[in-house]
């Protein structure tokens, strides 16, 4: 009897270890799906752009006419390649059709991620630099850090914006329809809209996004190179684009991608990690009266993440605009409102609940994370979805948004190698961490300042999210005092600096002609 | 690296030991008996695996675990026993990060004999356990290696089977599977397999661990080798100079010997030593441990 009381009991147990393992372990992420365009925007043609004169600047060969024989052989081919696809390339084409532009960014997001780790040390006790010339042998080029990813971010969403104020020009010159309205027998797989389609706008984002990843993240051409054919053929396999509407718009894309890659090559990032002036500026610091300085932590010693970073050309404001907002010097090591802000460390070290832990966590976006830029990139693009946005409205948010981002991280940089104050941890290792000390000085804090701006021009953009997007940038800020990296000032001081930046986004918003 | 995973099978590869204290050995208590165990063991290292390549981060330097173990077997039958167990884990090292500490998960096992046949020579025994464990804390999945844990629910099975002479001598060896629920971390995004992830949920791989026994046992002395292995049925490696993550592929194989002497009655004293041998995506902890076990019987006064 007893045997089989044990035995029921066992093999219940069992059965509920069997349960339990039937769990599902399977991730699941959002998804969009595509949605109608909620505007045409006929006029974005005249939008201002950033690096191209404007969007007439690039001519675009006129299309057939939709009676010729050229373009009913492109209507007849395009039924054909539609009735011959896969479900595969079937939801392919409802994936890219769920907003192009985003999903390039997202693409962005994730490689700044892979690339987002520091070199390790040699042997002998040096660091090895990535080399642009070998960008897939270790360590890999790029090193994505905060800098870097925010300028990425930045270059594509001018690229796809510029291009596609350039594509919506000549939409609206020559007026031709999608394949859709010439042809009633096809249905496309993914919305309708009104809007012209050549030279194909999904095209334009795709060749534009294209050539400027491959220009950011050299390792990664082939990868590159097949989304951007997979993004084109989508529209095919959707019925969509006709394939002049996607040639044209290729074409187009490269010579505004190659436009602003010539600007990337001359926005002094190039000298952003200069070593050498890196003397110089403590020297400058010593005879400005700042005699306590900034040190690595790193074992051993890592020279400090791009110095010159806060030199590198800025897109809504002036360098002489930029100097005259720089922050004043913070409270020196010594002084009462710096032993004030240290003490709030050294308790924060010792007393930190869960809830400020899980903050510093949520916004710490380090090594191997998409950066701070990246947490708002994202934000973005979940509001981009809920007010389903057209791509040219996207553009503008991802274009207005990241060039104020990095805006925003140059002038940071300026500050924190202008005042070169030492790290909480470096004035005493009582105050230890709950996340990594970035290699670079502590005032003012990159988080928030880049946080700041992000925040200014997305509750300008949308205005029903503003009172959210402040809050979460105040926790941004207020996560790296939990995190027992910087004081109090760094955060406050950078939220308000990035906030002052972020206003010359919107002052660019408010003018460039899309109201 | 602070492998959760590692801590706890060293754990009970200590605990095994500890005669009818483990969900991983042979011994079981008679019906009505009660055996209560205490344990301190010390974990460090200043190397560990990066996937497979072994190295060490002097911005780590020595990193070090310990933890207090309190566990409980009863014998609900001869032939049942239902275990129970909770760890307190500290965690430090050299570097500026802070240790973490606190009460982690608790588990709970249910034992049973399936066959034991008795020979003139010795006995052997067929036993198998099944068991669950469950966070006792909100403590932070996500700061590898001083997170104390990965908030992971399991549940595991194993089999085990011993040969013991009537002169003392024994063999033990014991597989088992545990599977582990996906984490929630305090951050939504995060890298695995190279691949980003938009989503707070992380997939957790599943764990197999087999370990061999060589010892000898009467009334007042245990005294054993044992050669311990375990690793994760899939996930990725630690980047190169990254931090661990919950989604890491562990390995490891241990030695280590063990010894239990009886002081008086019921109330007896063990220790043991062990060393990770080779591993991936663990660190090469060297471990000790020291502790007490009392037993009784509950349903007799004595």
């Amino acid at each position: 009897m007893k045997h089989i009381h044990s035995a029921i009991l066992l093999v219940s147990g069992f059965s509920l270890l069997a349960l339990f393992t039937r769990c599902n372990k399977d991730i699941e992420t959002p998804t969009y799906d595509a949605y109608p365009e909620t505007s045409l925007d006929a006029n974005a043609g005249t939008w201002k752009t950033y690096v191209v004169a404007n969007g007439s600047a690039f001519a675009v060969p006129a299309p057939e006419d939709a009676s010729s024989t050229a373009y009913q052989a492109e209507l007849a081919d395009l039924k054909a390649k539609m009735a011959a696809a896969t479900a595969e390339q079937q939801n392919l084409a409802r994936h890219w059709g769920a907003n192009g532009v985003l999903r390039w960014h997202a693409i962005a997001r994730e490689m700044a991620a892979q690339y987002n780790v520091p070199p390790n040390y040699n042997p002998d006790g040096t660091y090895p630099s990535p080399d642009p010339m070998n960008p897939t042998s270790y360590p890999r080029f790029p090193f994505a850090n905060p800098p870097y990813a925010s300028r990425a971010f930045a270059l594509l969403a001018v690229a796809q914006y510029d291009a596609l104020v350039t594509a919506w020009h000549h939409k609206f010159q020559y007026n031709r329809l999608a394949p859709y309205k010439n042809d009633a027998t096809i249905r496309p797989l993914i919305p309708e809209n009104d809007l012209p389609s050549y030279p194909s706008e999904d095209a334009v984002v795709a060749a534009a996004s294209r050539e400027l990843l491959k220009f950011l993240f050299p390792g990664e051409v082939a990868k590159i190179n097949a989304l951007a054919e997979e993004h084109k053929n989508s529209r095919l396999w959707a019925g969509a684009n006709v394939q002049s509407d996607l040639d044209a718009g290729d074409s187009l894309g490269r010579i505004i991608a190659t436009q602003v890659i010539n600007y990337a090559k001359t926005d002094r990032m190039g000298m952003a990690n200069n070593q050498a002036g890196f003397a110089n500026q403590r020297a400058d610091a010593t005879a400005r009266g700042i005699t306590t300085q900034w040190h690595s932590l790193d074992i051993p010693v890592r020279a400090p993440m791009l110095p010159a970073y806060g030199n590198v050309k800025t897109w809504n404001l002036d360098q002489a605009t930029l100097i005259s907002l720089r922050p004043q010097a913070p409270p020196q090591p010594g002084t009462p409102d710096f032993e004030t802000a240290i003490n709030e460390l050294r308790n924060m070290a010792k007393n930190r609940t869960r809830e400020q832990f899980r903050i510093a966590s949520y916004w710490a976006d380090g090594v191997g994370s998409y950066t701070p830029p990246g947490h708002w990139n994202r934000k973005a693009a979940e509001y981009i979805h809920e007010k389903q946005l057209n791509e040219i409205r996207t553009a503008r948010v991802m274009a207005l948004m990241n060039t104020a981002i990095q805006d925003a991280g140059i002038a940071c940089w300026d500050v924190k190698f202008y005042y070169l104050l030492p790290r909480p941890t470096e004035v005493d290792p009582n105050v230890t961490t709950c996340t990594g000390i970035p290699n670079f000085p502590a005032y003012t804090s990159g988080h928030s300042t880049f946080s700041a701006a992000a925040a200014e021009v997305l509750a300008y953009l949308f205005p029903d999210k503003a009172a959210e997007v402040q809050a979460m940038a105040k926790e941004a800020a207020e996560s790296r005092i939990y995190g027992c990296i910087h004081y109090r000032f760094d955060s406050e001081i950078g939220l308000t600096h990035g906030k002052q930046i972020g206003a010359y986004g919107v002052l660019r918003g408010q003018s460039d002609g899309s109201q | 690296m602070r492998q959760l995973y590692l801590l706890a099978a060293l754990c009970a590869a200590f605990i095994s030991g500890a005669s009818a204290q483990s969900p991983t050995d042979a011994l079981m208590m008679p019906k009505g008996v009660i055996c209560i165990l205490g344990q301190y063991t010390h974990s460090s290292w200043d190397e560990y695996w990066e996937g497979t390549n072994k190295r060490s981060n002097l911005n780590i330097g020595t990193y070090t675990n310990q933890n207090v173990m309190l566990m409980a077997n009863y014998g609900i039958t001869d032939k049942l026993n239902v275990l129970a167990g909770l760890p307190y884990i500290w965690t430090d090292s050299d570097s500026y990060f802070e240790g973490e500490s606190g009460a982690q998960d608790f588990s709970a096992w249910l034992k049973y004999q399936a066959l034991a046949l008795e020979s003139g020579f010795g006995t052997f025994k067929v036993q198998a356990t099944g068991g669950v464990s469950i966070p006792v804390r909100d403590y932070v999945p996500d700061f590898l290696p001083f997170s104390i844990g990965i908030q992971s629910k399991t549940a595991s099975l194993r089999a085990i089977l011993n040969y013991t002479t009537k002169m003392g001598l024994y063999a033990t060896v014991q597989a088992g599977h545990t599977w582990r629920s996906n984490t929630t971390l305090d951050r939504d995004s995060y890298l695995y397999n190279g691949q980003w992830y938009e989503t707070d949920e992380v997939p957790v791989p599943n764990m197999i661990d087999a370990t061999g026994r060589l010892g000898y046992i009467n009334s007042k002395l245990q005294a054993e080798v044992f050669l311990d292995y375990f690793t994760g049925t899939d996930g990725d490696d630690i980047r190169y100079n990254d931090m661990p993550f919950p989604t890491n592929k562990m390995q490891a194989t241990t030695a280590g010997v063990f010894a239990k002497y009886f002081i008086w009655k019921g109330l007896a004293l063990h220790g043991s030593f062990g060393q990770v041998l080779s591993g991936r995506n663990v660190g090469q902890g060297t471990m000790y441990s020291g502790g007490v076990t009392y037993f009784f019987n509950l349903t007799k006064s004595e």
